[in-house]
């Protein structure tokens, strides 16, 4: 088939529609078991299903919301394996438009983890610029430190020249962690925090 | 306290034994070279977790407080009710901590015994080390390879003693069945088969909550991402997540697997491909798998092992016993492996704290010329041992970072649904971008290694 050939294409896209369309109804379907063995299968579908399925993953019954959410990990685990580049950045470009501001909190979240595993340089912009947000910027500094590119250390140097005070520390961490150097702001992992309200018995 | 450096090892005992009134409670590494106490001395410990088999430690160790062989100085837990409890049963004078990085900065304690949920082993270890602590921890010693290395270079740096709770290297069977196997008795093995009963399944699935006033969320979670509280993260139950236990391979995998590389003679060795296949939980947040099949794949030399889980009736049944043997009767049959050799079989059940060996090696003499294996005195005197003396310990950070790999890897074999290729030199995962990014798990701040 030619890539150009519209009609093809068309076919191809009707197909791609249907088989999401059937996966969704059966994640969403009453049965446990239908639900399992939908999601478990999942990987296959690519990302056609991505945004479908994210629409799925805060649906109000929550084992529906869970297989969703399997679902689009299944596919994320299956585009990740080796030999299968094209397929992988095609999910990983799905993956960052539920990064958007208008999708739930929980959706961006574990789309920021979905693209630690399989986001490259590309996408860091956009996980970068979830460093300023205060509900999400802690997942998105421990998605760029995992992503090894140079891009990324850049955007967490770039992140930590503009930081709030209050999440420096967290960015020098993810810094040092890539190998570089970071003036102040010295390692705090060893500095007790939490206090008991249980006592000593006395002697 | 007169600063002790003043005073040689002797002319300090001679004022001490004088003075009739001061307890012999003596901040061990205020005597001994470099943090290492005196084959006399008592070890001053401290326990971070002390619920489920940290509850155990504690009550250990109180018996052998009571017994004069160590002290306890504090205790740590980040649920308040459990750390309460856990100040009744260690008593007067010990000091109660919710953040562990407390019981670290205290120049008394000698060694930290660590029974937090898994996710936490790998930080708490690095960072007991680092603090010059020797270190007991529970198993896994690792959830991802990353944590492995960095215990490894911890221990390493810092000349500490870990002893990680694989205790089944240490029980009497796992002695008897170590020397039966070394000796040749089934010939060259070949192949191991490791065997357990599924991981559970959540029948009770319950949506996210508040958690309750007496738990420090943050501090369970620690390392991990974060995520709303749910009651089915704990306790205990944290064992069937992937990320923070998981599953049986991890939990019972490290005991089993331990007692197979041991007796393969094969720590510091690891397998070439780590291919494995399961059945997922059908609903809730535990995401473990249920039943799983596991191929490692050993070469130079060649063997291969497995880890099984199946269903309970096709489980090897377990022998018989009468309970005079010196394991006594088998309370777990559920678990443990066959060994297949040139010339024979050979089973046992359980590779905890319960290691039951077949009765052919029970009942095996060793003639003339017959080849020995080290007799671990119990696991924990094994670890004062490596305290004291500096001597390896049986189931030392090296060795347990190799059998919880293995955990680690066929979990990720599972996850991603496909083969893995591993280089043991190197400690990497190979020919895979993303499996070789899941080797690390970032850390939340300030909870990293």
């Amino acid at each position: 088939m030619s890539k150009n050939d519209p009609v093809a294409g068309a076919a191809v896209g009707a197909v791609r529609t249907k088989a999401v369309a059937d996966l969704i109804e059966k994640i969403k379907d009453s049965s446990p078991d239908v639900r399992t063995k939908a999601w478990l299968g999942a990987g296959e579908a690519g990302w056609p299903a991505v945004s479908s399925l994210a629409e799925v993953m805060t649906d109000e019954n929550l084992e529906v919301a869970r297989a969703a959410k399997r679902a689009l990990w299944k596919i994320v685990r299956h585009a990740g394996r080796p030999g299968a580049d094209q397929e992988r950045q095609s999910v990983a470009v799905h993956l960052s438009s539920l990064l958007a501001d208008d999708r739930p909190v929980a959706v961006r979240r574990e789309a920021l983890w979905m693209l630690s595993e399989i986001g490259e340089k590309e996408l860091i912009k956009p996980i970068a610029g979830l460093l300023t947000n205060k509900e999400l910027r802690e997942d998105a500094r421990m998605v760029l430190e995992r992503i090894g590119d140079k891009a990324s250390v850049a955007a967490l140097e770039a992140g930590f020249k503009t930081a709030p005070e209050d999440f420096k520390l967290n960015l020098a961490q993810s810094i040092r962690k890539r190998g570089k150097k970071v003036r102040g702001y010295e390692c705090v992992k060893l500095v007790p925090t939490k206090q008991t309200a249980v006592k000593t018995l006395p002697k | 306290m007169k600063p002790m450096n003043k005073l040689s090892r002797r002319e300090f005992l001679a004022a001490a034994g004088a003075a009739a009134s001061v307890p012999y409670f003596v901040p061990a590494n205020v005597l001994a070279r470099a943090n290492r106490p005196g084959a006399n001395e008592r070890i001053v410990t401290a326990h971070i977790g002390v619920g489920g088999m940290g509850g155990h430690h504690l009550n250990d160790m109180k018996d052998r407080m009571n017994k004069g062989e160590v002290s306890i100085a504090s205790v740590c837990d980040v649920d308040e009710n459990r750390l309460a409890k856990a100040v009744m049963t260690a008593g007067a004078g010990v000091t109660p901590y919710r953040d562990y990085r407390y019981v670290l900065q205290r120049k008394d304690v000698d060694a930290v015994v660590i029974a937090t949920p898994d996710h936490w082993h790998g930080v708490q270890m690095v960072h007991a080390a680092e603090c010059g602590k020797h270190v007991y921890v529970e198993k896994p010693a690792c959830c991802t390879i990353e944590e492995g290395k960095a215990m490894m270079a911890a221990a390493k740096k810092n000349k500490v003693s870990v002893q990680v709770g694989s205790q089944g290297r240490s029980q009497p069977e796992a002695y008897l069945a170590h020397r039966y196997l070394a000796n040749g008795n089934i010939g060259h093995i070949n192949r191991v088969d490791c065997f357990h009963y599924p991981s559970p399944e959540d029948n009770n699935p319950v949506p996210d909550s508040d958690p309750p006033e007496e738990l420090d969320w943050d501090l369970w979670l620690g390392p991990l991402r974060w995520r709303p509280y749910n009651q089915r993260y704990l306790h205990g139950v944290f064992r069937w997540l992937l990320e923070s236990g998981g599953g049986q391979i991890r939990d019972r995998g490290a005991h089993v697997m331990s007692c197979a590389m041991w007796w393969m003679g094969a720590d510091g060795t690891g397998p070439v491909t780590i291919e494995a296949t399961g059945t997922s939980p059908k609903q809730g947040l535990w995401d473990s798998a249920v039943l799983m099949d596991v191929t490692y794949t050993f070469k130079n030399p060649d063997w291969v092992m497995t880890w099984r889980q199946m269903p309970n009736d096709q489980l090897p049944k377990a022998e018989e016993r009468t309970g005079n043997e010196p394991g006594g009767k088998i309370s777990r049959p559920g678990y443990g492996a066959i060994y297949r050799g040139t010339k024979g079989e050979f089973i046992h059940w359980g590779g905890d704290g319960g290691t039951w060996a077949e009765k052919k090696a029970r009942e095996w003499k060793p003639g003339p010329g017959a080849k020995e294996v080290y007799k671990s005195p119990g696991h924990k005197e094994d670890w004062f041992e490596g305290i004291k003396t500096g001597k390896k310990t049986i189931m030392n950070i090296d060795a347990a970072v190799g059998v919880a790999n293995l955990t680690i890897l066929g979990n990720l074999s599972f996850i991603l649904g496909r083969k893995i290729q591993w280089d043991q030199k190197k400690q990497e995962i190979v020919g895979d971008e993303q499996a070789h990014r899941m080797m690390s798990r970032p850390q939340r701040h300030p909870y990293h290694l």
